[in-house]
């Protein structure tokens, strides 16, 4: 199965270079058959990486220990839900896993748009082919995950061996979150190449119009929300395993996951200006490019060991690659720019400042900034090193003290962007929009430090929540009100209704009541406690309201490890509340240990309990406790974050109620073969 | 008095340097300004990248501070037992380890230029921002022509029309 895994991937290696040389070919000659069969060599490739993967997957299941990636990454006691995650564990097969996800959007798309867009498609075919060659490349040059073991013998030549067993999985791997981390955050990285090249497509095609863009949302939003979900599913792994009592420590390889991100975050608000009033051309095709462009830096910086990361298990010498790589694209961007720029020309004026436009253009401002901070940040210790010969460290009070205040003016823009309009907002509607929302921020603030929050950031956080809310539900309740006046259903009936005729701007709103939800959380950190003591059996532990005491100990053996664990009683106001079972899980396989948190969750704290091991000096368990604020405002809002991007993914029900009642006869018949994005002019204005 | 301050201070020095490793007595207030400190100096285990006062040691076989965190936290101990304020320990910490040791760039020298750097971002973008508003409000408008998926032209009156109905029947 190596061997035949190995001839998959060599196969869609020469499909690639196929379907990208003959790609190129048909956009010169404009050949049909030519076009035809660059197409079908591109959906080649994608099977082939298909087989190739699913080889992996089998020699894992079949604990083939002759293949050096399984020895590495996986042992027979491993289970087999974990020997999935394994084929990602490594350098070799998470770049396969790439290919793979890749080969997913790439066949989809050739697939969707194989009858559609003529003009377009073969540019597109190309640049994927492309992308799909340089990893194609990597896999089968220089970090295969197919190598066999061997052994040289008299005559020079190698002899294949097989180990009995393999080395294990890195434990701290070991971990459901661990499962579908990866594939979210790769999703979220390989899902930004298809509005990459579309964009890059329609700059050297010089498409007409708006069209790529429309073509590109959903694909957009599907890598957005994937990269969210991927974000989120690591936090929280670190937070459930690592224990280290945080969730986001700002180490390289997370902030290179954030940096796609965020200038994804500023496309998906900066594409509407485009297509409502024709305007950021040229920052959208940039946006676009440079979130591609973070996608290859964020595999860069995890796998060169360029920056120092808690992510070492995929590090080694093939960031030169992805440097020449990411020239290569920096190089194909500026000259296809510099040569149609003049396509990318705006169609129209700013005519206010304080207008929907201007918030965009803050926002996008403020996006961009954290992003630049953020890398600068991450890229500090080698500038400092080149330019003074020393190595000065960034870390995460750096990060904090810059990404806060960034983050507030965000929340403050995300609750005054809806207030605005398009092109204008007159001082009246001004008035009427911002009294309620501002109101309610500032009475809730007041409220808040009464009540005794002084943390000068939480509190002026919260505040920005609650105004950001209050905007929320002001729109819900005013769109959801006329509809209820004209078809005299419930309240929640309306705002179904409502939400289901303009998916994507409800489910936008939606979106931002998940990251409302998510700063709720974070502000919650400025309140953490912890407490670390050793604790003989039978004794307690004091931290916040909580009393913890340690009952017992016990040991179990389970197939690939063996747990200590911690039996702990949680007593609050000297009332039992429950058991918690903090546990330490030894591989003996590979040597190494990992810990498991007891966590008991509310939505006012976390009480998180970690068995920090034996102190080896006074042969004692450890305790280290923690009480952390509304963190579960955090996974709660990334859930409402996903149910609002798929609500937005969702095509509109009844796009145009307004052409029913069109007052001129000729000029409704006219718009009613309009198509909904062009007449859903006022999106965003109810009440402007 | 002050005097009187610095011989307490070299006695107690004295009596900690001469103290065994690992009994080394502290007071209760000491050891909270030892992780204070400790939490703005990085562990130099190159294994955790967390700072010394916070070393949790991820697959360590404990998670507690490791052995070259233990160290950082006894040599700042004896730092402030020699009568140093937090600005002199941390500077005597970095003297020894090099500035790979800070948790955060110092706000001097090199080091000053990371907390510029942000800021001279915004203020560039907000810059630039300014720049293309008012470019965009000196532009002339380019009226787009719209086209009904049917194929019929849409004049700019009834795109004009139209607006003005949307708007009329969103109003409250």
């Amino acid at each position: 199965m190596d061997v035949f895994g190995s001839f998959a991937l060599i196969l869609a290696f020469v499909c690639a270079v196929y379907a990208f040389v003959g790609g190129i070919a048909a956009i010169i000659t404009r050949h049909p058959l030519l076009i035809k069969s660059a197409r079908q060599a591109g959906i080649a490739v994608c099977g082939l990486i298909f087989t190739a993967t699913l080889s992996l997957v089998y020699l894992f299941f079949t604990d083939n220990y002759s293949v050096a990636y399984v020895v590495s990454h996986s042992n027979r006691d491993l289970s087999t839900f974990f020997k999935v995650a394994a084929l990602w564990s490594g350098q070799e097969g998470s770049l396969l896993f790439w290919s793979f996800l890749l080969a997913i959007y790439v066949v989809s798309v050739l697939l969707t748009y194989r009858n559609k867009n003529g003009e377009l498609m073969p540019y597109v075919g190309v640049i994927l082919a492309g992308v799909q060659l340089f990893f194609l490349t990597i896999s089968n040059f220089v970090a295969s995950p197919f190598k066999v073991l061997g052994v040289a013998n008299a005559a020079g030549n190698f002899n294949l061996v097989a180990r009995a067993d393999g080395n294990g999985l890195n434990p701290v791997l070991q971990y459901p979150e661990m499962v579908i981390h990866p594939p979210n955050l790769y999703s979220g990285y390989t899902g930004f190449t298809i509005p990459f090249a579309f964009a890059l497509a329609a700059l050297l095609a010089r498409y007409p119009g708006e069209k790529w863009i429309h073509l590109t949302r959903k694909w957009t939003m599907i890598a957005w929300c994937f990269q969210t979900m991927g974000i989120l599913l690591g936090a929280h792994w670190a937070y459930a395993v690592l224990g280290w009592g945080g969730y986001w420590g700002w180490d390289p390889v997370e902030n290179a996951s954030l940096l796609p991100w965020l200038t994804g975050t500023a496309f998906l608000h900066s594409v509407m200006m485009q297509e409502k009033r024709g305007m950021m051309k040229v920052w959208n095709v940039w946006l676009v490019f440079i979130t591609f462009m973070l996608c290859i830096l964020g595999t860069l910086l995890t796998r060169s060991g360029v920056v120092s990361s808690v992510h070492a298990f995929a590090q080694s010498s093939i960031g030169s690659w992805f440097v020449g790589f990411l020239c290569i694209v920096i190089g194909v961007c500026l000259a296809a720019y510099f040569k149609n720029k003049d396509y990318l020309k705006s169609e129209n004026q700013l005519d206010s400042l304080v207008s929907r436009e201007s918030s965009f253009l803050f926002n996008n401002l403020v996006l961009l900034v954290a992003c630049v901070a953020v890398l600068s940040g991450t890229l500090f210790p080698v500038f400092s090193e080149w330019f003074t010969g020393s190595r000065i460290s960034v870390g995460a009070p750096f990060f904090n003290k810059v990404n806060i205040p960034l983050g507030l003016m965000l929340m403050f823009l995300t609750g005054v962007g809806p207030l605005l309009a398009w092109r204008k907002t007159s001082t009246d509607s001004m008035r009427r929009n911002f009294q309620g929302p501002v109101t309610a921020g500032l009475v809730g603030g007041v409220l808040l430090f009464i009540f005794g929050v002084r943390e000068m950031f939480s509190l002026i956080c919260f505040t920005l929540c609650i105004f950001v809310t209050a905007t929320i539900v002001q729109e819900f309740y005013r769109g959801a009100r006329v509809v209820r006046i004209r078809s005299g259903v419930s309240w929640l009936a309306s705002c179904v209704d409502l939400t289901l005729r303009n998916t994507r701007r409800y489910g936008g709103y939606i979106v931002h009541v998940g990251m409302v939800m998510i700063f709720i959380g974070l502000a919650g950190q400025a309140f953490n406690k912890e407490v670390e003591k050793e604790l003989p059996i039978g004794s307690t532990i004091s931290i916040g309201k909580y009393d913890l005491l340690l009952q017992s100990m016990d040991r179990k053996q389970e197939k690939n490890y063996v747990a200590d664990r911690m039996i702990v009683e949680v007593m609050k106001d000297q009332k039992p509340v429950m058991m918690l079972y903090p546990e330490r899980r030894n591989f003996p396989t590979n040597q190494e240990s990992g810990t498991m948190v007891a966590i008991y969750s509310t939505l006012k704290e976390d009480l998180y309990v970690v068995y920090a091991g034996m102190n080896p000096q006074t042969n004692l368990p450890t305790v280290h406790a923690f009480i952390n604020p509304l963190v579960k405002w955090v996974w709660w809002g990334g859930m409402v974050v996903v149910m609002g991007t798929i609500v937005a993914l969702v095509p509109n029900r009844a796009a145009v109620v307004v052409l029913a009642r069109a007052e001129a006869p000729s000029g409704a018949r006219e718009l009613s073969g309009m198509r909904p994005a062009q007449v859903t002019l006022r999106e965003g204005q109810i009440n402007s | 008095m002050k005097n009187c301050t610095r011989i307490a201070a070299g006695i107690l020095f004295a009596c900690v340097a001469l103290l065994p490793p690992g009994a080394t007595p502290l007071l209760a207030d000491q050891t909270d300004r030892t992780h204070q400190i400790g939490s703005k100096i990085k562990c130099m285990c190159n294994g955790c990248d967390q700072a010394a006062g916070k070393c949790y040691h991820v697959g360590g076989a404990y998670s507690g501070p490791c052995d070259t965190a233990k160290t950082m936290l006894k040599e700042i101990d004896t730092h402030i037992a020699a009568g140093m304020n937090d600005q002199q320990v941390l500077d005597a910490m970095i003297k020894q380890y090099g500035p790979l040791a800070y948790v955060e760039p110092p706000k001097t020298g090199f080091g000053l230029l990371a907390w510029l750097m942000p800021i001279l971002y915004l203020l560039g973008g907000l810059a630039l921002v300014v720049v293309v508003m008012k470019r965009w409000r000196k532009r002339p408008v380019v009226v787009a022509s719209a086209v009904g998926a049917n194929g019929v032209h849409v004049s700019p009156e009834l795109l004009a029309r139209a607006r003005a109905q949307a708007q009329r029947e969103t109003e409250e």
